[in-house]
């Protein structure tokens, strides 16, 4: 079985699978004031990152805010990127933040009920939910965990993230992170069970 | 909240075959699988063209010694086909310019500080240091530009410069590799990319307010 703690990132070796530059040739080749070869890293990094943000704000619109000032900050700083190699990380780790700071802003942690998808009326099992209905399920008990568990839970099992990569990017330690992980797995699953029940 | 069973963790953490779980172990185990493959969906947007159009509006990022070092060394560490076709002329005019660039001595020693300038005093203990200099807001975190000086080895490393009232974002970079906060600095301030990292601050007071 593969583990994936110690599969390969994307874009950090010399050429990605399809042929195209790697990450620290289009990082070199930005420096070197080609300017638009930040398109390249947009097209690479833009649905990860919008799907991260949205997973963890619950609002499609705010999230595009956050990706594009994220995006922004990062091209006007990525001088300050100091291993290229990992830029990955680096991008997610700036719109971590930014997502932080809309949350804060909002003064709570959470989704608001607002935010989050409408909830299935729960009559239905879960084998027969249609699949828009289960997606809005799913969301709603993603929004109902706290911030720091709602990342640690997307970071790894909807961006695919190793454990050293989560704790790059938030700055948290691996056992914390896996704590957060089997927390949020657990709030999850008693949320889903609770619904089809 | 009960916890689950370490065993479903595992297979989630992709440590154990989910083949292994016991029933009702494997059903959790697919309802978390199925549940997280739906939130993989991409949002339908795109903030591509948005973040182009402001970039393109703002200067080029500066690129820093440091890291261009590092991906000089990167770059003529693979192996690549280049092929260079000058005129013996331009040949020439490049010689001509790479001696210029290398024999000229850059203007060492302060300014005076004008009206709304005041000096910054830089002071480090980094004992052994081969080279200690400042990279910060001022500079666009530049490396070259501020190097401390530590003349009879004590290991006390110094400089100043003059720089614009008001406060100002650094870092030391020590021997070229280590960007360390200054421990002397008092003020700290996040450095903006999460992970908790601190930039050192110092507040420079413009010099006409100086006794």
């Amino acid at each position: 079985m593969e583990n994936r703690d110690e599969a390969p990132l994307p874009g950090v070796s010399g050429m990605v699978n399809d042929g195209a530059p790697g990450d620290a040739d289009v990082v070199a080749q930005i420096l070197g004031g080609d300017g638009e070869a930040f398109g390249i890293l947009i097209r690479r990094y833009e649905p990860g990152l919008l799907r991260f943000a949205t997973r963890m704000l619950g609002n499609p619109d705010a999230a595009a805010d956050a990706v594009a000032e994220s995006l922004v900050r990062a091209y006007r700083h990525l001088a300050q990127c100091r291993d290229p190699g990992r830029l990955r990380s680096w991008l997610y780790r700036i719109t971590g933040n930014r997502c932080r700071s809309h949350l804060a802003r909002r003064h709570t942690n959470d989704i608001s009920l607002s935010d989050a998808p409408p909830l299935s009326d729960g009559s239905d099992a879960w084998a027969v939910l249609e699949r828009g209905e289960q997606v809005a399920l799913v969301e709603r008990a993603l929004a109902a965990l706290p911030a720091e568990k709602r990342e640690a839970f997307v970071l790894k099992h909807v961006e695919g993230m190793s454990y050293e990569e989560m704790a790059q990017v938030t700055g948290a330690r691996i056992p914390t992170l896996k704590m957060r992980v089997h927390r949020a797995r657990e709030a999850l699953l008693v949320a889903l069970e609770e619904v089809v029940r | 909240m009960s916890p689950i069973d370490p065993r479903l963790q595992e297979a989630l953490d992709g440590e154990r075959d989910p083949g292994d779980l016991p029933l009702d172990l494997r059903e959790a185990y697919t309802r978390v699988t199925v549940a997280t493959q739906m939130l993989k969906a991409p949002p339908p947007v795109s903030v591509a063209s948005r973040v182009m159009a402001e970039i393109r509006q703002g200067p080029p990022p500066v690129l820093d010694e440091g890291l261009a070092r590092r991906l000089l060394h990167w770059w003529l560490g693979r192996p690549r086909a280049v092929t260079v076709r000058l005129r013996p002329v331009w040949t020439l005019a490049l010689a001509a310019g790479l001696a210029t660039v290398l024999f000229l001595q850059w203007p060492t020693g302060i300014q005076t500080p004008g009206v709304a300038q005041g000096i910054a005093n830089f002071v480090g203990h980094f004992p052994g240091a081969r080279s200690v200099e400042v990279v910060g807001s001022f500079n666009d975190w530049s490396r070259g530009v501020l190097h401390l000086n530590d003349d009879d080895g004590d290991g006390i490393w110094h400089g100043e410069a003059v720089l614009p009232a008001g406060p100002h974002e650094y870092m030391f970079v020590v021997d070229g590799e280590r960007w360390v906060p200054d421990p002397l600095a008092g003020r700290y301030v996040d450095d903006g990319f999460g992970a908790g990292q601190q930039n050192s601050l110092v507040i420079v007071r413009p010099a006409s307010a100086q006794p």
